[in-house]
């Protein structure tokens, strides 16, 4: 035995997360993201939506021109760019949030009951996210869109059916990998039931595909989001989120450069940040740290 | 340097960080001449034969007084001579001959692999070689089978293809780690059979790595005992098992269940084998041994005259 | 003569196993007609080499799979036709410690938690009961009780299967398969945990199914032996009988392929060629005719039954 403190295989797995500098780093980055946004109601010096006609495209504060009232300028409406920063994180993070628990929880489910029956509803299933699979998550988020109207909740909704079918394929696979192993045999010969085996001994050895995977769709989310907002069928003028300020920013590139930039940055840096925190824990939950001492 | 050594390991040391997983070994194998190693788990015994073959890799460190093969010393060799040797004049056998072949290519490409890249044999020659290997470790059927994948074959066939593959080269010597293992009583009988067959045959020396004691009683002329990263006892099979010194290859005797034929319990070692984290300072076995004497507990006892051990046993009145 | 516990007569579990989309479905015999009985406090060891069967029999034994044909009555209750009250109820009683230490233990559930699923399930014991049969359990397999808080990656191979032997017994089954326990192990550990299921044996009585392809465990703990070749038992009898006379030609050439450390332990090499068949593909008459010194064209054309000879049973034309 190591004559170390025994640690769970969770806190093994954060302390090998906690070593790696980038995606420590990136946690941070994420943190202060997400913090500001959530606190954005009070931490704007402005409400976002406010037009102030007589500051229109002010640059922000290090520019010439720029004053210490909107720090990072204002758009084409007039409105304090911060402001609409911070409101439209609250937006994109709480789209990817949203979305990723509205995707793995179904998915999740889906993938464990296709693995664990074999014959009667994996066809069923599979057949049925192979069919989702085979369309484009942009454009099935437009159809669905389509379908259901713009707006936050419909955008949140299209983007979890487009992440559906990968967490029932990642989910399936790992399955259906531990349910040939003996621990689980031994539950079955305990006495378990399919869902104690499905839930309480299956399913959190496949937690480290599923976290990885999580991480990587919220970024894919805040893509999404911003594609759709861009698009005209996310989120609706005037509220504030960086894909539509992108979007209603395209002609003022050359004048007032911020105005495109800064949400772009925005939508940049959370992505970036959230993919390196995926990698890490992908790196933080290699099976290879669960083998034998 | 007599001409008659092919090995000739002294002072071996295997260290990953501080932890040394082999610890001043010496081993010698002669021309045609069959050495086991044997140990359990954690012995080092195949690291032994790992390092030997310069599969060590970073951060594990390669030391040793002499390391020298055919007369020439494979610390210092460039990697292309290593090539020379490694795979030609030297060869390895592995337990899971499954996870040891590649399962893209059918066995025969792989055997005509080893014969293209060490003797440059190429189509019809290697063909017709390749065939020969195939006879020559009994596969039936050779013709159909050189065109099989790995998990078409059972698991002594794809055993004898690695061994064809070992011996394609006619290699001096032939390294078997724990080749049987994973093999069913009747195919490892089949198997022991061929590795001593080819080595009478082929003059070639045969090194066998096995925790099985009756396995190494049956195939070998000589035995290295290894503990902990130790070579505790070597000497002449079976000698060394109808009288042996040491006290942990006593107790490896001991708890044989052959070996206590009517008993109730099995004699059984107290504790486990030292990790990287509780080596002893003294002798490796002290906390274990039921011999220990205070000497045992401050002192590392040296190899002598084949034991390492303050109190050897059969030295008692 | 102590409690009966499991009677097996001529269990077989057949496969069907798909040949391709317009071929008719292959039937695979992977247990084809076994029949024994198990007693209280006494052990039956089944050997035989990969694809006689000895797998797919643990799983019948253990309610895995509902049998092909045959009975299988475990205390008297008929195991076969049971339905999934009466399966919940006979699992109590037959539980299985597998091969693979480092597989048979759930990574992400502590020790205090495996052992306390069967409980938890089975029984309706309170929390601190079922705590201290626990403990009173990791004490009897030679653990400590501060390991009941640890993870399976921090024990050894050893003290893994003390642990899956804890997991077997916590219900205190009368019945205990166990696929080669101690094939993964070394030596001196195989030596220890032999040890273990001996004592344990003593204290509670439980029979055994000892599944092992060695040899020499199977002499030493076996009561009786069963040997199976390609799904049928060959021979069977009390183990004195059977290693002091093995009948069998298989037996025989088993016995023979087993290393001996003195030679004078060793016995005649019966050199037998070839291969396992395929149980696809099963040789006509009896499965071992091809790799039999002593086949004859009765063996081609007839499969054998079981039949008394010298104090044993044994399925062969020639003995």
């Amino acid at each position: 035995m190591k004559p170390q403190v025994p640690a769970s295989p969770l806190i093994e797995s954060m302390r090998a997360f906690a070593a790696n500098r980038g995606a420590l780093v990136a946690l941070v980055v994420f943190a202060l993201v997400a913090v500001a946004s959530l606190l954005a109601p009070w931490v704007a010096p402005h409400d976002p939506v406010l037009q102030y006609r007589d500051h229109m495209l002010a640059p922000p504060m290090w520019m010439d021109g720029g004053t210490s009232r909107f720090p990072l300028g204002t758009d084409e409406l007039g409105r304090d760019m911060l402001s609409r920063l911070l409101w439209g994180g609250r937006i994109s993070l709480g789209i990817g949030l949203a979305s990723v628990i509205l995707s793995m929880l179904p998915g999740v489910l889906l993938g464990l009951l296709a693995a664990f029956h074999q014959r009667a509803l994996a066809p069923v299933i599979m057949r049925v996210m192979d069919v989702m699979l085979a369309l484009p998550s942009l454009l099935l988020a437009i159809c669905v869109i389509t379908v259901l109207g713009p707006g936050l909740i419909n955008t949140v909704i299209a983007i979890a059916i487009g992440a559906l079918p990968g967490y029932v394929r990642l989910t399936r696979a790992a399955a259906m990998a531990e349910i040939g192993r003996d621990y689980v045999t031994a539950s079955r010969l305990a006495g378990a039931g399919t869902a104690r085996l499905m839930f309480a001994a299956v399913l959190p050895n496949c937690m480290a595909p599923l976290i990885v995977n999580a991480s990587l769709s919220f970024s894919s989310a805040i893509l999404s989001a911003a594609g759709l907002g861009f698009l005209g069928l996310g989120v609706q003028a005037p509220t504030a989120e960086w894909g539509t300020m992108l979007a209603s920013a395209r002609d003022y590139m050359e004048r007032a450069g911020w105005v495109v930039t800064l949400p772009g940055l925005a939508i940049l840096v959370s992505v970036l940040v959230v993919n390196l925190i995926g990698d890490g824990l992908r790196d933080a939950l290699d099976p290879k740290l669960k083998k034998a001492s | 340097m007599s001409n008659d050594t092919l090995l000739d390991i002294r002072g071996l040391t295997v260290s990953f960080g501080a932890f040394r997983a082999v610890d001043g070994v010496d081993l010698r194998v002669a021309n045609g001449e069959r050495l086991g190693i044997v140990g359990e788990s954690g012995s080092g015994k195949s690291v032994t034969m790992l390092a030997l073959m310069g599969l060590i890799d970073a951060p594990g460190r390669v030391q040793a007084d002499k390391l020298e093969f055919l007369g020439r010393d494979l610390l210092t060799v460039s990697p292309r001579e290593r090539r020379t040797l490694v795979g030609r004049e030297m060869a390895m056998v592995f337990q899971d001959a499954l996870t040891a072949l590649n399962p893209s290519y059918t066995v025969g490409a792989q055997i005509a692999e080893v014969l293209r890249e060490h003797l440059g044999l190429r189509a019809a020659a290697a063909q017709k070689r390749v065939l020969e290997l195939l006879e020559l470790v009994e596969i039936p059927d050779a013709k159909r089978r050189a065109n099989a994948y790995p998990h078409q074959l059972s698991g002594g066939m794809n055993q004898r293809v690695m061994i064809a593959m070992a011996i394609a080269c006619n290699p001096k010597l032939l390294i078997a780690d724990e080749p049987t293992t994973a093999l069913d009583v009747t195919i490892q009988a089949q198997i022991m059979e061929l590795l001593l067959r080819l080595s009478r045959e082929q003059g070639m020396g045969l090194v066998m790595i096995t925790h099985d004691l009756a396995v190494v009683a049956e195939m070998t002329e000589r035995v290295a005992v290894m503990y902990a990263g130790q070579v505790v006892e070597e000497g002449a099979v079976p000698a060394l098992f109808d009288a042996p010194r040491h006290p942990y290859t006593e107790a490896l005797l001991a708890a044989i269940p052959e070996h206590n034929h009517g008993a109730e319990r099995l004699a059984a070692l107290p504790g486990v084998v030292p990790g990287a984290f509780d080596r002893p300072s003294g002798c490796l076995l002290a906390p274990r041994c039921p011999y220990v004497a205070e000497r045992c507990r401050n002192d590392r006892p040296p190899l002598a005259a084949g034991v390492r051990c303050f109190l050897p046993r059969g030295d008692q009145p | 003569m102590s409690e009966l516990l499991l009677e097996a007569k001529d269990l077989a579990r057949h496969y069907a196993v798909s040949q391709g989309l317009f071929q008719p479905k292959a039937q695979v015999r992977a247990l084809d007609g076994v029949s024994f009985a198990l007693r209280a406090g006494r052990t039956l060891a089944v050997v035989g080499e990969s694809g006689c069967g000895k797998s797919t029999l643990a799983r019948q034994l253990t309610l895995v799979e509902a049998p092909t044909r045959g009975a299988l009555r475990i205390r008297g209750q008929d195991a076969a036709r049971a339905d999934h009250a009466q399966i919940a109820a006979l699992r109590r009683d037959v539980q299985m410690v597998f091969q693979n230490p480092y597989a048979s233990l759930n990574p992400r559930w502590s020790i205090a938690r495996t052992l306390d699923e069967p409980l938890a399930i089975n029984t309706k014991l309170s929390t601190a009961e079922r705590r201290e049969r626990i403990g009173a359990l990791i004490d009897k397999v030679g653990l400590r009780r501060e390991h009941l808080a640890r993870y399976p990656h921090m024990f050894s191979g050893g003290q893994r299967q003390r642990i899956a032997i804890a997991r077997a017994m916590i219900l205190e089954p009368g019945i205990v398969v166990a696929d080669e326990p101690t094939s993964a192990l070394d030596v001196s550990v195989q030596a220890q945990i032999l040890n273990l299921f001996m004592d344990l044996q003593q204290a509670f009585g439980t029979g055994y199914v000892f599944i092992s392809h060695n040899l020499g465990v199977v002499e030493h703990v076996a009561d009786e032996v069963m040997v199976m070749y390609l799904g049928r038992a060959v021979e069977v009898g009390a183990k004195a009988t059977i290693f002091a006379r093995p009948l069998h030609p298989y037996t025989q050439a088993l016995m023979s392929a087993t290393p001996a450390l003195r030679a004078a332990d060793r016995r005649t090499r019966i050199r037998i060629q070839g291969e396992l068949p395929s149980p696809l593909n099963p040789p006509s008459g009896c499965a071992f005719h091809k790799r039999c010194p002593l086949a004859t064209a009765r063996c081609a054309a007839e499969a054998p039954t079981l039949r008394e000879v010298d104090g044993r049973q044994v399925a062969c034309f020639e003995v």
